[in-house]
């Protein structure tokens, strides 16, 4: 549980990060039959073979996010959904994704949406409602940004 | 001399006239003969395709399920063919030469891939080279078209990807001096004309004309026509190119016909007829399209064979004289076989009712004249294989129940089935009536029927929301009850077995469907609190405001019935129903996508709660039935529906990958003596049997704990307890006392006096908090 944990922060810390440093753009994961798959960054020890799919498709997204491509970085997300719909990091990111598309409301939802799979992840949980504080502050509604914003500090504690 | 100058200038003036009146002809046939072929070479129907299979190791997905999505494909099943579209099976690995597909986010070369399975679906997925690919997607299957008026469908092709054999093989045959005559060949007219004078007018068409004639709506063999479409042809070739000419005739010409579905143009009919693209045409085959020109009907070659074969070899040897072929070519394309592919027609769409449920949803968005004309690709939720079980388990049922005259001594039971992916809200299957490839009345998407229990989780719900007042084992009077309205007669619901139960606890009420308990529970908590947790949970109908809408005298149909449970499915967050992902133009380019969308309706708690509950209909309740279909561990949860006089027989219900709705009734609403638990269920229990759904899994909040519970007593369990239940209460809402069959070891706590509530019955006191 711990280590599928980790092999989820690695990417999404990435994605987190890539607004500010766009890391190299790795080659999509899979209109490129000639490059290797190596760039999944799971272990490949006893990693479960599932999971390469996803973390190809996180790399996927973390890439069109940063060059701006934010609806296929959506769509790769989705086509993760699909594979593992009860991964809280992929709602994460699709709330990420949203959120710097402007969707604010859908952001919350999905970041509701992480935190119901979210068990007692609480950095997780606490980055879902830092990132419904930034939605709510985004869409005016300052009260519910700080409620958000508290819980935050709470999970963080 | 004055009388012949006068003839002279009557002559002049009808000259004049006649030259005139010949002009303004042919300036009214080219304004026509152009707008004809520049709306011919333009009108272009939506493409519509189904989702596209993704591999990847670890999917649940059998072997044999992928080489039936590859069959629907057309691809075939032998090894080592040139161009890609095939797959050989061999030791538990099935090699795939994947064809190359436009996909909305980007193009996928082709490519062959090896996949192998073990015991538990796909174990990897490799490629030539045996290095491990994480996600592959197969092209998704194209499941139809929205057509203009005519249903004709077409896939349009640049001369550049049309092989220069079918071109050379078309010329050879249909008109060979196409390159250097000005819309006429005047040799072949002049033998038209001698034909003429035996009684028939035949031949002598150049590709030009036969392009013209198909401007004409009706056939028609007269000598004026002949000549219009002369005129018509000299101005076209005015107009355009001998290459834009030749396009639009490639894209035009009529070679076929499946059902109701027109084909025209050689890509079309290279896929209805080879299941491949234009471009992989081989020599023998783009000859058999040259042949079908003359007669598609006449020289079918899925009926007529040898007829077929006699005609190709025809064209080839034409081609082989003018020069085109080699001997090597021609030798090796005469000793090929049709190589027609057996897929049988489709018509339109095979999914009709699914089709009409995106057309739907596009005519929200889509001018329905850019639909039938500017070649849009739809990329759909539809899931070949999801469709096909859900078909599958309907027919047999009906087919069934027909056989047994179970129900009623005339035929014509009816039925629709919906299917969707509670976690995006994606619909997987639709299936309108008893007859899947039927066109007309769309029973999932237009029927409303009243819903008889189905709403009852809304009312439960409700309550379960409030865990101040109520638990999964709070009791609940099924006692005989009147409900008094002024303005409209008394109410009193009965039970399906005409007995009242007394205190059951709640979880039982609604694992048993009791009208009484469901009716005062209902109006406890008012009418208008259900209503407004119905409207959360996704319908949009307007229910009417009256007590027996409790019980489901409210009319909603199968989608909107789905949509009512999806919100439960997914944890309490809405996601409206989606039959569509994206949207491209012709040329692949990004319109929209219609992303998924979830707003949270319910706290997850009591959702939780509700899920107990409908898993506790499937485990001990009315829908027992279920055992026989599916193992307990997959904890399916759902609801049995009918209704007065068992007109309409409902099961609505969803397991961890998997919701469905079934409905089972006559159109005319006749009573059916329909039990939900009889009819629907089957049919939702085969359906679900045939996925090998994977289990529920809830995602259970901190705030809710899990309590065994003595099911004799409704008090806390321990392990002395036989028959007990484990169920999730609300933190702080477990009944504290514990039953007398367990080891009471200080967990009694004294229950008098808490004065939390005003107990309203001695169950309650018993255990109040």
């Amino acid at each position: 549980m711990i280590r599928s944990t980790k092999r989820w922060l690695l990417p999404a810390l990435l994605l987190t990060g890539c607004a500010t440093a766009p890391g190299p753009a790795p080659a999509p994961v899979e209109p490129a039959p000639a490059s290797p798959p190596a760039q999944a960054p799971a272990p490949q020890a006893s990693a479960p073979q599932e999971n390469v799919a996803i973390a190809g498709l996180m790399e996927s997204a973390r890439a069109d996010a940063a060059a701006g491509r934010l609806p296929n970085a959506a769509a790769s997300l989705e086509r993760a959904l699909r594979i593992e719909p009860r991964n809280p990091r992929l709602w994460q990111e699709l709330a990420r994704v949203r959120l710097q598309q402007g969707d604010y409301s859908q952001a919350e939802g999905l970041a509701l949406r992480s935190n119901a799979w979210g068990g007692a992840d609480n950095p997780l949980r606490a980055e879902n409602w830092r990132l419904i504080a930034q939605a709510r502050q985004a869409r005016g509604d300052a009260d519910g940004a700080r409620k958000a914003q508290d819980l935050a500090d709470q999970l963080s504690r | 001399m004055a009388r012949r100058a006068r003839i002279l200038k009557y002559f002049g003036y009808a000259l004049l006239f006649g030259t005139l009146a010949l002009g303004i002809f042919a300036a009214y046939l080219d304004v026509r003969v152009r707008n004809e072929f520049e709306g011919r070479r333009f009108a272009l129907p939506a493409r519509i395709y189904a989702r596209p299979l993704e591999l990847h190791a670890g999917l649940r997905l059998s072997q044999a399920a992928v080489e039936d999505e590859l069959r629907g494909l057309g691809y075939k099943s032998f090894s080592g063919g040139a161009e890609p579209g095939w797959f050989t099976a061999s030791g538990g690995t099935l090699q795939i030469a994947m064809r190359p597909f436009v996909f909305w986010d980007g193009a996928q070369p082709a490519r062959t891939i090896a996949v192998s399975f073990d015991s538990g679906g796909v174990a990897a997925v490799k490629d030539s080279a045996g290095q491990d690919i994480p996600l592959v997607r197969l092209e998704p299957r194209a499941i139809g078209g929205i057509y203009p008026s005519g249903n004709e469908d077409r896939v349009l092709v640049r001369l550049t990807e049309v092989p220069p054999h079918l071109v050379q093989e078309l010329i050879a045959v249909e008109d060979h001096n196409f390159y250097f005559h000005f819309g006429f060949d005047p040799r072949a007219l002049a033998r038209a004309a001698l034909s003429l004078l035996s009684g028939h007018v035949q031949g002598g068409s150049t590709i030009t004309q036969q392009l013209v004639k198909n401007f004409f709506l009706t056939p028609e063999r007269t000598i004026r026509r002949k000549f219009t479409e002369l005129i018509m042809a000299v101005l076209l070739e005015a107009h355009y190119s001998k290459d834009e000419i030749l396009e639009t005739y490639l894209n035009e010409i009529y070679l076929g016909q499946d059902r109701d579905r027109a084909i025209h143009g050689v890509g079309l009919a290279a896929e209805f007829y080879f299941g491949k693209e234009v471009r992989n045409l081989t020599v023998a085959e783009s000859a058999l399209l040259v042949a079908l020109v003359r007669g598609p009907a006449y020289y079918d070659p899925r009926r007529h064979p040898a007829r077929a074969l006699e005609r190709r070899n025809l064209v080839l040897r034409e081609a082989r004289e003018r020069g085109y072929l080699t001997l090597e070519q021609y030798a090796l394309a005469r000793s090929t076989g049709l190589g027609v592919s057996q897929r049988p027609g489709m018509g339109t769409s095979p999914y009709p009712a699914f089709l009409q449920l995106v057309h739907r949803q596009l005519r929200r968005d889509y001018d329905e004249n850019d639909l039938r004309s500017e070649g849009l690709r739809i990329f759909t939720t539809l899931d070949p294989r999801v469709q096909a079980a859900a078909e599958a388990a309907l027919a047999k049922r009906l087919a069934q129940f027909d056989r047994e005259k179970r129900f009623d001594k005339q035929p014509g039971l009816e039925g629709a089935v919906v299917v969707t992916d509670p976690q995006s809200g994606e619909v997987q299957a639709l299936v309108g009536g008893r007859d899947p490839r039927y066109r007309g009345y769309n029973r999932a998407i237009d029927a409303a029927r009243p819903v008889g229990s189905l709403l009852k989780p809304a009312i439960y719900l409700t309550a379960l929301s409030d865990p101040e007042r109520y638990t999964l084992v709070t009791p609940i009077d099924d006692g005989p009850f009147t409900w008094k309205s002024r303005g409209a007669p008394d109410w009193q619901p009965q039970n399906y077995d005409r007995q009242f139960h007394g205190m059951v606890p709640l979880r039982t009420a609604l694992a048993q469907s009791y009208n009484a308990a469901t009716a005062r529970l209902g109006t406890q908590i008012g009418l208008d609190n259900v209503l407004a947790s119905v409207k959360k949970l996704g319908v949009e109908r307007d229910l009417r405001p009256f007590a027996s809408t409790l019980l489901g005298a409210t009319e909603m149909t199968p989608l909107e019935v789905a949509q009512m449970y999806q919100t439960i499915a997914s944890g309490g967050f809405r996601s409206p129903l989606r039959a569509i992902r994206e949207v491209t133009t012709q040329a692949g380019q990004p319109l929209q996508r219609y992303g998924l969308k979830v707003e949270q309706a319910f706290p997850p708690e009591p959702i939780v709660l509700i899920t107990a509950a409908l898993q506790g209909v499937v485990r001990e309740g009315t829908a027992q039935g279920l055992k026989s279909f599916l193992p307990p561990e997959i904890g399916a949860a759902g609801k049995t529906g009918t209704t007065d006089e068992q007109r309409d027989a409902w099961f609505a219900g969803f397991t961890g990958d998997h919701l469905a709705v079934v409905w089972v009734g006559y159109d005319d609403n006749r009573p059916a003596k329909l039990l939900g638990a009889s009819s629907a269920l089957p049919v939702w229990g085969d359906l679900m049997a045939a996925l090998s759904p994977e289990p529920l899994a809830l995602a259970t909040p901190e705030t809710v704990e899990r309590v065994w519970i003595d099911p004799q007593t409704n008090l806390r369990a321990d392990s002395q307890c036989a028959g007990a239940v484990e169920l999730p209460f609300i933190k702080g809402s477990a009944p504290q006392q514990s039953a007398p069959c367990a080891s009471a070891t200080g967990a009694v706590v004294d229950a008098v006096g808490n004065g939390v509530q005003n107990a309203k019955s001695w169950l309650e006191r018993l255990f109040g908090k």
